[in-house]
């Protein structure tokens, strides 16, 4: 098992700041600060000012922060309620910044306390949060004798916040799966300090090491506390610009097997700063891209306008779609910048096109990043561009000329990612077109409709309810589609009530809500009395061009939607009867309050007695209908007599009642015999002409059914 | 997942088999095309490679899916010398990398006779001089691209060469990531034997994915190609491995714009098949079924929803998301070759709710209605992309003066805003608090001198027409940077005195609610004395917190709240401080009391005694976040 991807080192670290008075001499460096150039004769610029060791090292520390906080954030734990931490969270980089200082109580020389500025809960975990910590601790006091302070302190306090344990690594332990007993505690130490020479340094280590083994006795014996696997200690020796330094640095090396010490040595003056960011590469297994040539409009003169570069860190798995066995243009690309010890790939900029952020691109990688310089100019200008949403592709230069697009930056809500692209050739290319596959020739598909579908079911986050966690929205989705898909032909050759919508509408898209008010029940009504009232003056329905070749608009009779109303009545209230009983609860017990269901039923009852359905059959052309309706039923609503030679199509609303429908003549063999009529209520004789029979016919039925 | 074959042309394959016509060389040839025919049935769209290698290395074909190409140069192919697989691999590394990249995960498939090969070029060789490699050439495996190496051996089982072969070959398979395998045909070597070896392999290797699209009601039958891959990952804390079910759910819609380019782990063509006959069509009337010939139904011509799906995906510009397992999602979309073919694609996420942090948890995707609705009706505020809580360093005006040009912007800025006085005040205090909050936090004091330097000569530099204000203002700040106060919080009750405003402000802030009292300001956290501190270092305050649960003990049940409450707190105490010594005690302390109960005590009183006592020595009740609740009885409430 992999043990450091599985518990990093870099899960825990722990900053040591030195804040004895020693700390709060000056770094040597002088600062020009008075910018005021050209102001006329006789100016004279202030004098230079230098930051103290204290001060170079806080910032250093802080930026450190900054870039680790800003690619591995973990402000979805804030958020996260905290009783069900998800597992796939990546949790990294949590810090505490120790800050050995003495009380301020003098004449008792022992009494030295080292100050912990942050825990491990995530909330403290901010850049806002340390900042307003670090100005309580102030300024070493350089008027107090520097002989009484050592570092021991405060390195045991950070053994000992090692010890504890994080969040996950709580969570993880206590968790009853067979990973438990594995959490492993690796955690890594960097103490920016100042000491004489090599021989205090060693001593430093051993001490070090001491505590470790004592403290990790201690943590053995305890419940909540964990035991050091290993540690990393990262020394920085700091000294003022103006001296040298006996200790001389060494690489990583073991002192055991739960100690790896390194020591640098550097001046205080611009050095910490640059060594932390070079160290904290591999630290978290970061790389270094620099955007060249950024157009930049220059500040005098708005007419031209300069290229800049920008330097960003983000994880090295963004770099490895182009550079893993890729020897050649890794070579190309990678070089080392000026002022600096650590390689960078550089990519250039390329002008963006403005749709590239709505388009899906093929993304191998996502990570975020950070500018090295955050407040540079060229910086900001870069963050502000992406910030606003616009996006820019990167483009790689090959050895063997010619260059590729391989990565793209875009902003997300505020956080800055690359997205590194595909760059190689797909195995998905050349594949045959939908077109070409089962169901590529039908060509009337209720493609419009569908898309509304699409338009009503678009996602959106939900807050994540504390008291209600059995709510599940993705459950909710998956019972809202199954609901409005419940009767959903795909063709508009396969329907006819979907071809009916101006006669319809609001009906269809209120049947399939979750609750009627008292509104959309009365708008379904009036549907219905609006379709009788058709019925009453004898008026055809017209469709919309149904979509099948050269017949054009086709006329249909309005008892045959009513009776497909039924259907679609009985397939959404039979699996919703809570929108059924909703009705009678606000309805009462009036009569003419009842659901667009009781109102269809109570309507046909009625105007079947009136009806001469022989006389309408016979008027018109009712090919088209009649297969619609057949698509629409169920095969087993529908039955021929051979007796009679009658079709009956029924349909079982509920148990009250059974809706009959018409009947016809003398073709025989065609529809399944097996099924028996459970209730007819009634047949209509056949009077329709010979030549609308034929489609009665099992051939032309199954061909329009089966296309 | 492309395939590579690799076939040994060296001249030991040439060897006839025992008793056979034919030789080894016959046997692979043969093998590979029972590969190649399961492909041309199952996977047509995958691309086969084929290399033949003897001590070079020769790359018959390249990519195709022309697979009866590939058969007929397997028929043309020639021996040579001796077997060299390192220079084969090497060969193929070079090939795949050129092909598809270092992410494409690709299949290969070695051929030979299981002779590792003699001398400086044999795989024996190769293998024990693995650690001496100069990094400029290193051995090829593991490939530099995930790979699944299987070494499928023309040889019968009692062969003697395969007793130095078969381990070499096996470390070779374990080296380049372990997924694959050393194969041997079962029983004598012969035509039949070498292509049932091959024939399983292709089954259990090639074998397309079979798998449901679901959609509410509106289902289809669909294959992915290539297929889709388990997933295994080492991420902090956890190792994942997973496989997606075959039933791919569509839960939901997002616009293309809202999903930004989210990362794939594997995108994959989604390709309707034939629905089984009567399942799921659309409803109809049922019909003789010797009316008509079935066969000739036509398959294109009968509506599938994944063509639907995807006409409407196209024209409404939406992904549709999908749940691929528990916890694993994917995107479907339509996505044009550059041929102008559109087809439906499935993109899969690596697993987990978190993968893509702009849609927020994947899993608390709702309705979109419900969201509307939670913003009062309000349609306008957009669901996407979701903030993170913590603004990034960069969108937050971060002051950095680790290079001086940072410093340098930072001051510039103030005296920009200080020569526009008085209009710009407000910019101008705003300005300098935050570089002084800065400084503090720095411990940069010497800036704050240095400020009030530049402040006032400024002053003198006015020039004649200048507002009278700027000089007053810029005094002003020199003379406050300079004053103790303006260098930490003096009066903590009153909050930095820098941030002291107008009182109808504060009123106006709390939406006019005047009887909010502005002073005094609160700290953040409570002080050790006003939180109920433990401290037992002189014995009274043990006792104290000892018998104030006692008390509480005696007068259950009615105390049974508080009772609990002092238990825990008393607890938690105790194990912060170690001192498990006091739980057994006061587990003790409590069966005691229990006898020494008045007759007329309350039963409940006796069982909650026992109770917590009980609990008191139980493992779990160390843990501190564990926390004793109350038995319940009947004379226990639940508030």
């Amino acid at each position: 098992m992999n043990f450091d991807k599985l518990c990093p080192s870099n899960h825990k670290t722990v900053f040591v700041l030195d804040h004895s008075p020693y700390f709060g001499i000056s770094c040597e460096c002088q600062l020009e600060f008075d910018f005021s150039k050209s102001r006329g004769p006789g100016f004279i610029p202030l004098a230079p000012i230098s930051k103290s060791l204290w001060t170079c090292s806080v910032e250093a520390a802080v930026e450190y922060c900054r870039i680790v906080w800003d690619i591995f954030p973990q402000g979805k734990l804030v958020r996260v309620h905290l009783l069900k931490v998800r597992l796939s969270i990546r949790i990294s980089g949590f810090f505490m910044l120790i800050v050995y200082f003495p009380l301020q109580i003098r004449f008792v020389v022992n009494d030295l306390s080292p100050q912990v500025l942050n825990t491990w809960s995530p909330q403290q975990q901010s850049l806002p949060y340390l900042l307003n910590t670090l100005s309580s601790v102030g300024v070493p006091n350089t008027r107090q004798s520097s002989r009484d302070y050592s570092m021991m302190y405060g390195l045991k306090s950070a053994i000992e916040a090692l010890c504890e344990c994080s969040e996950i690594q709580h969570e993880r332990r206590t968790s009853l799966t067979e990973n438990a007993s594995k959490v492993l505690n690796r955690c890594r130490v960097i103490c920016i300090t100042s000491t004489i020479d090599n021989s205090s340094i060693k001593s430093f280590e051993d001490y070090f090491q001491n505590i470790l083994i004592q403290q990790n006795k201690i943590a053995a014996g305890s419940d909540h506390l964990i035991t050091v696997h290993h540690c990393h200690l990262v020394i920085l020796n700091v000294y003022p610009n103006n001296t040298e330094s006996q200790v001389r640095g060494h690489p990583p090396k073991d002192m055991s097997a739960i100690l790896t010490t390194e020591v640098h040595s550097v001046k205080a003056g611009g050095q910490i700063a640059s060594k932390l960011s070079h160290l904290i590469l591999s630290h978290y297994d970061l790389a270094s891209t620099t955007v060249t040539g950024i157009p930049m409009k220059e500040e005098q003169n708005a007419s031209s306008s300069a290229n800049y570069d920008v330097e960003i860190f983000h994880p090295s798995a963004a770099h490895s779609s182009i550079l893993k066995g890729n020897a050649a243009d890794t070579l190309q690309i990678k070089t080392v910048r000026e002022n600096t010890d650590y390689e960078t790939v550089t990519l250039k900029w390329c002008t963006p096109r403005s749709c590239s952020a709505s388009e899906l691109q093929n993304c191998t990688a996502v990570h975020r990043i950070t500018p090295v310089d955050v407040n540079s100019r060229p910086s900001s200008c870069l963050i502000n561009f992406l910030l606003n949403g616009r996006s820019v592709m990167l483009e790689m230069a090959r050895k063997s000329g010619g260059k590729m697009t391989s990565h793209l930056l875009a902003a997300h809500g505020g956080e800055i990612f690359i997205h590194a692209l595909s760059t190689s050739r797909s195995v998905l290319e050349e594949p045959p077109s939908i077109s070409e596959g089962c169901g590529g020739r039908v060509t009337d598909y209720r493609i419009p409709d569908f898309g509304l579908l699409m338009q009503n079911n678009k996602l959106a986050p939900m807050k994540r309810k504390y008291d209600d966690e059995s709510e599940n929205p993705i459950a909710r989705m998956r019972s809202r589609l199954e609901r409005q898909t419940k009767y959903w032909p795909m063709t508009i050759s396969g329907t006819l009530i979907f071809n009916l919508k101006m006669y319809m509408d609001p009906l269809l898209s209120l049947l399939v809500k979750e609750e009627l008010s008292d509104d959309e029940v009365i708008q379904c009504k009036k549907v219905i009395y609006d379709l009788i009232e058709l019925e009453v003056k004898h008026e055809p329905l017209q469709t919309p061009n149904m979509g099948q070749r050269g017949k054009g608009p086709k006329r249909y009779y309005f008892f045959i939607s009513i009776i497909t109303i039924n259907l679609v009545c009985r397939y959404h209230v039979s699996f919703n009867r809570n929108t059924l009983l909703h009705f009678f609860k606000i309805n009462g017990h009036k009569h003419d309050h009842y659901c667009p269901l009781e109102c269809v039923l109570s309507c046909q009852v009625v105007n079947y007695d009136k009806m001469d359905i022989s006389t309408k059959l016979s008027d018109g052309d009712i090919t088209g209908c009649i297969t619609s309706v057949a698509v629409d039923l169920q095969p087993d609503q529908v039955h021929y007599d051979r007796r009679t030679e009658s079709i009956t199509i029924f349909a079982a609303i509920n148990q009250f009642y059974e809706v009959l429908m018409f009947g016809h003549g003398s073709q025989k063999k065609q529809l399944n015999e097996s099924i028996n009529i459970l209730m007819p209520v009634g047949t209509i004789n056949n009077t329709v002409k010979r030549k609308t029979m034929v489609i009665f016919e099992g051939k032309i039925l199954e061909k329009s059914l089966r296309r | 997942m492309p395939i590579v074959i690799v076939v040994d042309v060296s001249l030991s394959m040439r060897r006839p088999v025992t008793g056979e016509v034919f030789q080894r060389q016959h046997l692979a040839i043969h093998g590979v095309n029972t590969i190649l025919d399961y492909l041309a049935v199952h996977s047509k769209l995958e691309f086969v490679a084929l290399v033949a290698f003897s001590s070079l290395y020769e790359i018959v074909s390249p990519f195709t899916r022309d697979f009866d190409l590939i058969k007929s140069k397997l028929q043309q192919i020639e021996d040579f010398d001796k077997t060299c697989v390192e220079t084969a691999l090497h060969g193929v590394n070079t090939l795949v990398l050129e092909e598809w990249g270092s992410l494409t995960p690709c299949q290969v498939i070695l051929v030979t006779d299981g002779t590792p090969g003699v001398g400086s070029l044999s795989l024996k060789n190769s293998l024990s001089t693995l650690s001496q490699r100069d990094p400029s050439n290193p051995f090829p495996v593991p490939f530099s691209f995930p790979a699944k190496l299987s070494v499928m051996c023309i040889a019968a089982q009692d062969d003697p060469a395969l007793q130095v072969g078969l381990p070499l070959y096996q470390k070779l398979v374990d080296l380049s990531g372990g997924e694959g395998g050393v194969y041997l045909p079962e029983g004598p070597l012969s035509i039949k034997s070498v292509q049932t070896l091959f024939q399983k392999h292709a089954e259990s290797n090639f074998a397309s994915f079979y798998g449901t699209l679901k959609c509410g009601n509106l289902t289809s039958q669909i294959i992915l190609s290539p297929v889709p891959q388990p997933y295994s990952k080492t991420n902090d804390f956890e190792c994942v491995k997973r496989s997606i079910s075959d039933t791919i759910e569509i839960f939901g819609f997002l616009d293309v714009s809202d999903v930004g380019s989210p990362m794939a782990y594997s995108r994959h063509l989604v390709l309707p098949i034939a629905t089984a006959k009567g399942d799921s069509v659309t409803p109809g009337i049922k019909v003789d079924p010797d009316s008509d010939d079935e066969s000739s139904v036509d398959d294109s011509r009968v509506p599938s929803f994944c063509v639907l799906l995807h006409g409407a995906l196209k024209v409404e510009n939406v992904v549709a998301v999908c749940l691929l397992a528990e916890d694993w999602y994917g995107i479907m979309y339509s996505w044009a070759d550059s041929k102008k073919k559109s087809n439906l694609m499935l993109t899969i996420f690596e697993p987990g709710v978190n993968v893509v942090p702009w849609l927020g948890e994947l899993d608390r995707l709702g309705p979109r209605v419900d969201f509307v609705a939670a913003n009062n009706g309000d349609e306008s505020i957009a669901p996407f992309p979701l903030k993170p809580t913590e603004k990034r360093s960069y969108s937050q005006n971060t002051v950095v003066w680790i290079r001086q040009a940072g410093l340098q912007a930072d001051i510039q800025k103030i005296l920009r805003h200080a020569r526009k006085l008085p209009e710009k005040t407000q910019h101008f205090y705003k300005e300098l608090n935050r570089v002084r909050r800065a400084a503090l936090a720095f411990g940069f004091i010497e800036l704050l001198d240095g400020l009030a330097a530049i402040f006032e000569r400024e002053c003198t530099l006015l020039p004649g027409g200048a507002h009278p204000d700027c000089a007053l203002q810029l005094t002003h700040a020199a003379s406050v940077l300079r004053k103790p106060y303006s260098r930490v919080n003096v009066v903590p009750w009153l909050g930095e005195l820098d941030r002291l405003g107008p009182r109808v402000d504060f009123v106006a802030a709390n939406n006019g609610d005047e009887s909010i009292a502005p002073f005094p300001l609160k700290p953040t956290e409570k002080r050790s004395y006003s939180q109920n501190t433990v401290v037992w270092i002189r014995q009274a305050g043990l006792q104290a917190d000892i018998q104030k649960i006692l008390r509480h003990a005696r007068k259950l049940p009615e105390k049974t709240q508080h009772f609990y409450k002092e238990l825990n707190r008393v607890r938690r105490a105790a194990l912060a401080f170690g001192f498990i010594e006091l739980l057994d005690g006061l587990a003790a302390i409590f069966e005691r009391e229990c006898t020494l109960l008045p007759g007329g005590a309350h039963p409940d009183c006796a069982l909650q005694l026992t109770h917590a006592a009980s609990v008191l020595r139980k493992p779990y009740s160390r843990d501190v976040k564990y926390n004793i609740t109350p038995l319940r009885t009947k004379f226990v409430n639940d508030d």
